[in-house]
C-alpha cells in the first residue's frame, strides 16, 4: 500500500503540463536521434543533458526518460524500414520487422513495435517497482563464471537463427566470433589479427558489421534482382486484426519478463535481452518456422525484450548506484550532475526523487506510444522513395552513420567488404543473424571465461560446480536438445523419402 | 542472384582455405608469459580455427541435393519474379557487371570521403547513381542530391556535433 501511495505521489510529480511537455520533447528528439544509425540511446540521452541542465532534476529526468525510450524505438524504426539497425538491440527486431515491410505490411510492423515496446516498458516498470531491491542483490552476485554461462546460453540462440542448414549458421556464427576477436586482447594487451593497423587495435565496431551485413548487402540484392523485392510502400494499415493482437500478446508479455530479468543482469543488457526473448519465442511457437519470413511474433518479442531491459537496466542504478549499461552510465553522470544521487539511500532518503524517476518512464512509454503511433504512416513513407534514389541514399546512410562512429575512412572500408560479404551469404543461404550474434556474445564470452579461470586459479570445474553457471550451462545444453532431436527426425523423414523416390 | 551462387563443395574449399590460413596466423600469435595466465590469447582463435575448418568439411561432405534444395527453397521464398513490362534499375544486360560498376561508384565515393568533403563526395555519388540507375526526374535527382547532404552535414555538424569532412568548401 505504501508503494502505492508513493507511486500516486510520483505520478502527481510527473504529470505536470510541464514535465508532460518535456517528456513529448524528449520522446520526438530520442526517435530522431534513434532512426540514425549509430545514434543510440546513449549518444542520444548524452546530446540531451545539456538541454537538461537548469532544469528542474525531475524534469529533467522526466525528459530524460523520454529520450531513451524514443532512441531505442527509433532503432527499431530504422531496423523495420531500412533492415539497417542502428544499434545492437535492435538487430532481432530487423528478422521479422523488415520482411514485413517487404511484403507491403510496415505499418503493422511498426504499429506492432510500438505496441511491444510499451508492453515491454510497462512490465519493466511494474518489475522495477516490486522487486527492484531483491533483484539487485542477486545481480551484484554475478561474477564472470555466471555471465558465462549466460552468454553461453545466448548462443544457443544460433541453432535457432540458423535457418534449415544448422552447419551454415554454425559457419556464420564462428565468422561472428573470429571478427569479435580482432584488436586488443583485454586480458592480456596482446594484439590479435591486426596486421599492424592501428585503426584494428579497438576491433571492429558492431556497427560496421551489421550494417554492412544487413543494410549494404541488402542495396546490393535489390539491385541483383533490379530492385524488384524490397520493401514496400503504400500498404501502410496499422490496423492490427483481432487474431494479430492475440497472436502478439503472449511473446510480447514473454519477452518483457525475460527482457526485465536479463536487463537487471549488468552488461547483459537489450542486445542479449532481444535475441533470447526472440529465439526463445521461435522454439515454442506453433510456427517458428516461419520466423524470419514476416511473422509478427518474431517482431513483438525481441521488441518487448529490448524495452523491458531497458528497464530492467535501472535496478542495479536506481538501488545500488552502478550503471550495467553503457547508456545507464550516462544517466548516472546525467542524474548527479542534477544533483540526485542513485544508490542503496536513495529509496529511503529521497523516495520522492525514486518514484518520481518510476512514475515518469512509465509516461514516457505512453508518450512513446501516442506519439509514434501517429508518425508511423509517415515513417513508412520512406519506402515510398523510388529506388533508384532509395539505393544511394541508403549507401549514404551507412556510410554517415559508420564515419560518425569513429571518423575513420578505413571503418568505411571495412563497411563496403561487409557489404560484399553480407552479399555473398545471402546469395548462398548463409544466414547473417548468427555473424552478428557470435560478433556481440563471442567476445563478451571469452573475457568472462577467462577472467573466471583466472579467479579460479584454471580450475575449469568452476563453471559446473558454482550454482548459477551450472543451471545457465544445463538451460544451453537443454535449449540445444529441440533442435538436435528435429534435425534426427528430419534426417530419417528425408532418408524415408529417398527410398520412396526410387520405388515410385 | 543466381550468378553469385556456387555449389557448396567451392564453399566448403574456400572456407577451408581461409580457416587454415587463420590457423596459421593463430600459430604467430605470442605468447604471454609475463605472468601465468590460465588461456593464452591464441586458444581460443586456434579453438575457432578448427572447429571452422570441422565446419568446412562437414558442409563439403553434405549431400548435394540437401545444400542445393535449400538454397533453391531459399531463393524462391525471397525472390518475386518481376512482371514483364515493368522497368528495372540499371542499364547492363549483365547483373554481374551491373553489381561491379555500383561497388566501384561505392568505393569511388568512399575514396572521395575525405578528399572531397560530404557535402560534394555525397551530391556526386547520389546524382550519378540516381542518373545510373535510371530515375527519370532529373530536377527531383538534383534536388535530393543538393538538399540531402547539406540537411545531413548541417544537422550532424550543428546539431549533433559531429564533425563530417568539409573537403575544400570553406564550412
Amino acid at each position: 500500500m505504501d508503494t502505492l501511495t508513493q507511486l500516486v505521489s510520483g505520478f502527481s510529480v510527473a504529470l505536470s503540463p510541464e514535465n508532460l511537455l518535456f517528456v513529448f520533447v524528449g520522446v520526438l528528439a530520442g526517435t530522431i536521434i534513434g532512426i540514425l544509425p549509430g545514434l543510440g540511446p546513449m549518444t542520444a540521452i548524452a546530446l540531451m543533458i545539456p538541454v537538461a541542465f537548469g532544469m528542474d532534476p525531475t524534469t529533467a529526468i522526466i525528459m530524460l526518460a523520454g529520450v531513451y525510450y524514443g532512441a531505442v524505438f527509433g532503432g527499431s524504426t530504422s531496423s523495420i524500414l531500412l533492415n539497417a539497425p542502428g544499434i545492437a538491440g535492435t538487430v532481432a527486431t530487423s528478422f521479422d520487422g523488415y520482411p514485413m515491410a517487404r511484403d507491403g505490411r510496415a505499418g503493422k510492423a511498426l504499429a506492432v513495435a510500438a505496441i511491444a515496446s510499451f508492453v515491454g516498458g510497462t512490465v519493466g516498470v511494474v518489475g522495477l517497482m516490486l522487486i527492484a531491491p531483491t533483484l539487485s542483490k542477486v545481480a551484484v552476485s554475478f561474477g564472470p563464471a555466471e555471465y558465462f554461462g549466460l552468454m553461453v546460453l545466448g548462443l544457443t540462440a544460433v541453432v535457432s537463427l540458423a535457418g534449415k542448414n544448422v552447419t551454415k549458421g554454425l559457419i556464420s556464427a564462428v565468422v561472428g566470433v573470429i571478427v569479435a576477436l580482432v584488436g586488443i586482447d583485454s586480458a592480456t594487451g596482446t594484439l590479435r589479427f591486426t596486421f599492424d593497423r592501428p585503426e584494428l587495435y579497438e576491433g571492429i565496431d558492431f556497427l560496421i558489421v551489421a550494417l554492412g551485413v544487413f543494410a549494404l548487402a541488402e542495396v546490393f540484392v535489390l539491385l541483383s534482382r533490379r530492385g524488384h523485392g524490397g520493401a514496400q510502400g503504400g500498404v501502410t494499415s496499422l490496423r492490427l486484426s483481432k487474431r494479430e493482437v492475440r497472436a502478439m500478446t503472449p511473446p510480447a508479455l514473454r519477452g518483457s519478463v525475460l527482457g526485465f530479468f536479463t536487463g537487471v543482469l549488468p552488461g547483459a543488457g537489450a542486445t542479449v535481452a532481444s535475441f533470447l526473448s526472440y529465439s526463445t519465442e521461435k522454439r515454442i511457437a506453433s510456427d517458428g518456422d516461419t520466423f524470419g519470413t514476416g511473422n509478427i511474433k518474431g517482431v513483438a518479442a525481441p521488441e518487448a525484450g529490448n524495452n523491458g531491459a531497458a528497464i530492467g537496466s535501472f535496478v542495479p542504478l536506481l538501488t545500488l548506484g552502478v550503471p550495467g549499461s553503457g547508456t545507464t552510465a550516462i544517466l548516472l553522470g546525467a542524474l548527479l550532475v542534477l544533483g540526485v544521487r542513485p544508490g542503496p539511500m536513495m529509496l529511503e532518503q529521497h523516495p520522492g526523487v525514486f518514484w518520481g524517476v518510476v512514475a515518469s518512464m512509465y509516461i514516457g512509454s505512453i508518450v512513446l506510444l501516442i506519439l509514434n503511433l501517429p508518425l508511423i504512416p509517415l515513417f513508412a513513407k520512406v519506402l515510398n522513395t523510388p529506388k533508384a534514389v532509395l539505393l544511394p541514399l541508403v549507401v549514404v546512410f551507412c556510410v554517415m552513420g559508420v564515419y560518425g562512429l569513429s571518423f575513420s575512412v578505413f571503418d568505411l572500408w571495412l563497411l563496403i567488404g561487409f557489404g560484399v560479404l553480407g552479399f555473398l551469404m545471402r546469395a548462398n543461404s548463409f544466414p547473417a543473424a548468427p555473424l552478428i550474434l557470435g560478433l556481440i556474445l563471442g567476445g563478451l564470452m571469452e573475457r568472462n571465461m577467462r577472467q573466471a579461470l583466472q579467479i579460479s586459479g584454471g580450475d575449469w570445474s568452476v563453471f559446473v560446480t558454482k550454482p548459477i553457471p551450472a543451471v545457465l550451462l544445463a538451460l544451453a545444453a537443454a535449449s540445444l536438445l529441440p533442435t538436435v532431436v528435429g534435425l534426427i527426425r528430419r534426417r530419417r523423414a528425408r532418408a524415408d523419402r529417398g527410398w520412396e523416390v526410387p520405388a515410385a | 542472384m543466381t550468378e553469385f551462387r556456387f555449389s557448396h563443395r567451392t564453399i566448403a574449399v574456400a572456407i577451408a582455405g581461409f580457416a587454415l590460413v587463420y590457423l596459421l596466423g593463430a600459430y604467430h600469435l605470442p605468447g604471454f608469459v609475463a605472468v601465468d595466465v590460465p588461456v593464452q590469447p591464441a586458444t581460443l582463435p586456434r579453438g575457432l580455427g578448427y572447429l571452422l575448418l570441422g565446419l568446412a568439411a562437414m558442409l563439403f561432405f553434405q549431400r548435394a541435393e540437401q545444400a542445393e534444395d535449400e538454397t533453391a527453397t531459399d531463393a524462391t521464398a525471397t525472390e518475386q519474379p518481376a512482371e514483364p513490362d515493368e522497368v528495372g534499375l540499371g542499364r547492363l544486360r549483365d547483373t554481374r557487371l551491373e553489381l561491379a560498376v555500383f561497388l566501384v561508384a561505392a568505393c569511388l565515393y568512399v575514396a572521395l570521403f575525405a578528399v572531397a568533403g560530404f557535402v560534394l563526395a555525397t551530391a556526386a555519388y547520389i546524382a550519378s547513381t540516381a542518373w545510373y540507375l535510371g530515375y527519370p526526374r532529373h530536377l527531383v535527382t538534383v534536388l535530393t542530391s543538393v538538399t540531402i547532404p547539406l540537411a545531413a552535414y548541417i544537422g550532424m555538424s550543428e546539431g549533433l556535433g559531429v564533425a563530417l569532412p568539409n573537403g575544400p568548401l570553406p564550412f
